[in-house]
């Protein structure tokens, strides 16, 4: 297998003769070294004598405004995921902290919450492959807690060997294949080793998952590798190489909106749902999923057995159980709204002094143009459906944790 | 659908801030008047009272009021008067509200052009307390200052506001906000039962609006810290059935549309939702709702 060596950071607390090379051969130079680039230069004094400004223009821009695409696009609401772990003798590697493993560990749980809590009618399986063969650990399920058990129990985690990516692809493929097509069949793979032990001919593995329209996406701990992303632009999916542990986050992250999807790779189709409700007895009865006697519970529209938790499949009659609040959780992702515009400085003649929602003052025009710093953001941000200013913090928290605009939904349109 | 677990979380000396959600629809006000004679002017002295009562509890309990109107709102803000003397800050923060209240009615000839059934803009209220209690949170760092919501409701749910309030649901639930809700007049907020129910806060329809504050005081004063402790009214239950879209009927079994989510009774409702689709599908799905 073919391997690119991609720079990363190194561990080392010594100056390597290498390091020189590399910086010059490669302009970019490293990460670190491009985020403090002469930043003295930026920082003025304004009239006052005061930073107060500057620092607050520089904090302004580092913070990432996200910038979605708002068009109204199909998206495969129900989705089936495959995360297959990493556990070769690779993970053990010190260079993420506190380790690949335990950073990996720690970032699935977390993905696995936030996977259910944006897709919450979607499901999830947990493949780790170590010693050159796969394993299942957790089967396709709606409940995130059953995933993050698997997770947590010791016996599933210990590292050996090389990973195989051909078996682990193979396993997950022939439980997605099952999976019916108004459901969109995933494979996320978090890959510390640079080798995989395989088999067979992995490239049949590829056209297969190509012809299943089965989606891989692979983050990896330690370099780009040729077969990796070969597969993920065959399939559609996406490839990263982690920078550093936040890079890690947004990697994983970034897999979690459910993906747009075309209108001939699946058609739609009613699915059939139970709305369960919700009983409470005044004895303990025992539930159909875990023959444990609990107070309260739902019902089965069905075959009125007794579950704990929703959503679920139910236990006996396998109907697929939600209730309204989890469907209505996906709404965001169908109605996305409009990104807000920034305000230039020359039209703030006659604009709000507050931000709209959250009522904070917006720096004055005036004070600034008296002054010895020239801001190049003026802070607003515009909604053009409703023409409500906003602060950047309002900004960013509406379009990525409320998904309304606070100044639409306060006039009748 | 957890309950937010508060025990762990909360201290016996953090500072609350209560973000108080007046619904003003002078129509429903005007009704509940002359049905109940609870006028909205009497409802305010009663929550006056019950502003302060929360400020006297702890010297550094914050306020802010929302009034969701049946299309402006105005926020006081009120956090900034920050005076050593306890009664003057009564004073200012009663001042402030009733002013901003005046205001909000003096502007008479917008009342008769409002449709009849116009319903209060409860979700714009709700997005606009969550971005200001954003706000608060991140200027305080070491997390001392523990929000709530309450709101005070006359108005009946709007389905066309039913996906903006989920969004608003989730998001608090998310930042660990617990909404409190006391349905003064009329029939159960479905929309609003839910948001107490799944952010962990308090649903109480009053059986008697004349006696308002003795539930203020009682059910909705107590802070996040004591209700650990406290055994309060309200309904435990809560539907959480669906509707479908066709003919709006709550459902069991139904069969949801794999790309929508629209639902429907039958199969044969394919071809009525998926008609919708075509022509309109943003409107298609927000007539629908669920109950």
């Amino acid at each position: 297998m073919s391997k690119q060596h991609k720079q990363k950071n190194l561990t080392e607390e010594f100056i390597d003769v290498d390091d020189e090379i590399q910086t010059n051969t490669q302009q970019t130079g490293y990460a670190w070294e491009e985020e403090y680039k002469r930043s003295w230069d930026v920082l003025q004094e304004d009239e006052d004598g005061s930073l107060k400004r500057t620092v607050e223009n520089l904090q302004q821009r580092k913070r990432k405004r996200l910038f979605r695409d708002t068009a109204t696009i199909r998206r495969g609401i129900i989705r089936h995921m495959f995360l297959i772990i990493d556990l070769s003798e690779a993970m053990m590697e010190k260079d993420l902290r506190p380790s690949r493993l335990d950073l990996t560990l720690s970032y699935a749980e977390q993905f696995i919450l936030e996977y259910f809590d944006q897709n919450p009618i979607s499901q999830l399986a947990i493949i780790v492959t170590k010693g050159g063969y796969a394993e299942k650990i957790s089967d396709l399920t709606g409940n995130p807690m059953d995933n993050i058990r698997a997770l947590k129990n010791k016996k599933n985690t210990d590292t050996d060997g090389e990973p195989s990516l051909q078996n682990s692809l193979e396993m997950a493929r022939s439980t997605l294949i099952h999976v019916p097509s108004h459901g969109s069949r995933e494979i996320l793979i978090i890959m510390g080793s640079l080798t995989t032990c395989d088999p067979g001919d992995i490239y049949d593995t590829i056209d297969n998952l190509v012809n299943e329209n089965i989606r891989v996406s692979v983050v990896g701990l330690a370099a780009e590798v040729q077969i990796c992303k070969l597969m993920c632009k065959k399939t559609k999916g996406t490839y990263g190489v982690v920078l550093n542990e936040a890079h890690f986050k947004d990697l994983l992250f970034e897999i979690i909106p459910p993906p747009p999807v075309s209108n001939t790779q699946n058609k739609a189709e009613l699915v059939i749902m139970g709305f369960p409700s919700s009983v409470s007895d005044s004895s303990p009865s025992l539930c159909a999923c875990h023959s444990k006697p609990t107070i309260g519970g739902y019902i089965c529209a069905r075959c009125h057995s007794k579950i704990c938790d929703l959503p679920t499949d139910c236990p006996v009659c396998e109907l697929t159980l939600v209730s309204s609040p989890h469907l209505a959780r996906s709404y965001h992702h169908l109605f996305p709204i409009n990104n807000f515009v920034e305000v230039p400085w020359n039209n703030n003649s006659v604009s709000p002094t507050h931000c709209f929602s959250c009522q904070i003052p917006f720096p004055s025009f005036l004070g600034v143009r008296g002054g010895a710093v020239p801001i190049e953001t003026s802070g607003r941000y515009k909604c053009n459906r409703c023409q409500q200013h906003f602060c950047i913090d309002c900004d960013v928290f509406v379009h990525e944790v409320i998904h309304n605009c606070p100044g639409c939904l306060a006039a009748i349109h | 659908m957890n309950a937010l677990k508060d025990a762990a979380t909360v201290n016996e000396d953090d500072a609350n801030l209560l973000v108080l959600i007046i619904d003003t629809n002078p129509l429903i006000w005007t009704r509940l008047a002359k049905s109940t004679g609870l006028s909205l002017k009497e409802a305010l002295q009663h929550l006056m009272v019950f502003i302060n009562a929360h400020l006297a509890l702890k010297h550094d309990n914050e306020v802010a009021v929302i009034a969701s109107h049946v299309d402006v709102r105005l926020s006081e803000d009120t956090d900034q008067t920050i005076n050593s003397n306890m009664y003057q800050r009564f004073k200012v923060v009663n001042d402030q509200v009733i002013n901003n209240m005046k205001e909000l009615f003096e502007d008479l000839s917008k009342l008769n052009s409002y449709p009849e059934k116009a319903s209060s803009m409860i979700a714009g209220a709700l997005s606009m307390s969550l971005c200001y209690i954003n706000r608060i949170m991140r200027a305080d760092e070491i997390g001392h200052i523990k929000p709530r919501i309450f709101i005070t409701s006359v108005s009946p749910d709007s389905p066309y506001q039913y996906i903006s309030i989920m969004n608003c649901i989730f998001s608090a639930q998310k930042l660990g906000i617990p909404i409190d809700v006391c349905k003064v007049h009329g029939e159960d907020a479905v929309f609003l039962q839910q948001a107490a129910h799944i952010t962990g806060g308090r649903y109480l329809k009053l059986p008697i609006p004349q006696g308002f504050l003795q539930f203020l005081m009682i059910t909705f004063l107590p802070d996040r810290f004591t209700r650990n402790y406290q055994c309060l009214p309200g309904e435990e239950k809560v539907d959480f059935g669906a509707a479908c879209f066709c003919h709006k009927r709550i459902i069991d079994i139904g069969y949801v549309c794999s790309v929508c989510l629209s639902t429907s009774v039958n199969e044969g409702g394919l071809r009525v939702v998926n008609g919708i689709k075509k022509l309109d599908k943003s409107k298609g799905r927000e007539s629908g709702g669920s109950t």
